[in-house]
Parts: C-alpha cells; sequence; structure tokens
C-alpha cells in the first residue's frame, strides 16, 4: 500500500511537503518511519525521533487501521511555547 | 469558554487577558513566552514558527477542555511566522475561582503545549540555524 505522509518542520525544510512511502497493509508507525527512514537515510535519527499521527491525532503502538483516504502525517519533537 | 488561536497575527496580551476576567474568578495566572536574545553562548537573531494547524488546534482544544471541565476559562495564543527579539511567542492563561488552581493549571497548561502541540520553531542565531530547543 502507497501511504502520502505529510512532512512537517526541518523534514519539510529537506524533504518537501509530502512523501510516499509504501508499507504492509495495517502497518504500525514503526513501519512508516522506517519506510521514510530507508527512503532518507541522511534523516534516520530524527525520522526515529519522530511520531505519527494519522488525522491529526497521535498514534499509539500496534497495527495502524489506515488507508489511502486517511491523513498520515509525521510529526518531529515539537519545540513551541 | 476556551478562547484558542494560533495565527501569524501579533498576541495581544491586553485583550487575551481581558477575556479572562469574570466575576466568578477570583484568581487570574498568565504566562507570556517571548523570544529572548541570549541562550547561554548562543545569540539569537529571530525565530520563525511553524504549525501543523489543525491538528494543534485539537490538540490545544484537548487540553483547554478538561481544564474548562473544573470551572475555570483558559486562553492560550501561540504566534506563527517571523518573531523578533522581545515578540510574544505564546500566551497562557487561566482564570479560576482560587489563585491555586490558577498557577497549578497554567503551568500545566504551558509545560503540555511544548510537549504535545505540534508546532515547531526555527531558530535564526549568529553562528547557526537551528530547529527546536
Amino acid at each position: 500500500m502507497q501511504l502520502h505522509v505529510k512532512l512537517f518542520a526541518m523534514l519539510q525544510e529537506q524533504l518537501g511537503d509530502v512523501i510516499v512511502v509504501s508499507v504492509p497493509e495495517q502497518p504500525t508507525a514503526d513501519q512508516i518511519k522506517q519506510a521514510i527512514a530507508d527512503a532518507s537515510p541522511n534523516l534516520r535519527q530524527v525520522i526515529g525521533t519522530a511520531r505519527i499521527a494519522v488525522n491529526q491525532e497521535f498514534t499509539a503502538s500496534g497495527p495502524l487501521d489506515v488507508g489511502t483516504d486517511d491523513e498520515i502525517a509525521l510529526i518531529p519533537p515539537v519545540s513551541g511555547g | 469558554m476556551y478562547y484558542l488561536n494560533i495565527s501569524d497575527s501579533p498576541i495581544d496580551v491586553d485583550a487575551l487577558y481581558q477575556k479572562l476576567k469574570d466575576p466568578q474568578y477570583g484568581g487570574i495566572v498568565t504566562f507570556v513566552g517571548t523570544v529572548r536574545q541570549w541562550t547561554g553562548d548562543i545569540e539569537t537573531r529571530f525565530i520563525d514558527y511553524s504549525a501543523y494547524h489543525p491538528m494543534a488546534e485539537k490538540q490545544l482544544e484537548k487540553l483547554a477542555a478538561p481544564i474548562e471541565a473544573k470551572g475555570a476559562r483558559v486562553v492560550i495564543a501561540h504566534r506563527t511566522g517571523h518573531l523578533d527579539l522581545t515578540d510574544e511567542a505564546v500566551f497562557v492563561g487561566v482564570a479560576a475561582a482560587h489563585r491555586g488552581d490558577a498557577f497549578r493549571w497554567c503551568e500545566y497548561l504551558i509545560d503540555t503545549l511544548k510537549k504535545e502541540v505540534p508546532i515547531w520553531k526555527k531558530e535564526t542565531d549568529t553562528d547557526a540555524v537551528r530547529w527546536g530547543d
């Protein structure tokens, strides 16, 4: 399955607004992150510390029931305030 | 009812404070975060803030709603875009019946905002550009 993943902050600056990755059906957040890191190995460290959000909610561990209609985002460590 | 705002517009501290005033409250605590020049030996010139807007707004609602359910009022504003030294980046205000709750919840809100709300700062310092803290 191909997922379009929104990117933000330093990841958006380096890789653009969206990255398209191939993942298994019902991927875990770690599998999505792994696919993004494999496509951009020089950013592996920051991708590793990022979290996955689905439809604007942080995900828990375990398989994610996501499809191509869902809004997936990679959230690097936040720094507001 | 809480007031939450994330926008490029300058933060109007006085106007936000006015939203917290109400006869049922006897304590108002506000926190204002501003752009600091020095962090140790690092000198900041300016900061650009960006946000994942719809999610950031949802996350703020999740923070504010349980505190409002306890009878307090919450006002949070975060600025995005280009900020110069001394500009206000964030305003967090809580009005409660008594000061103890207002202090506690205001601190909880700013601490949690810094961990859970998808807003990022890109700091342009005199020696480098830095993302995050």
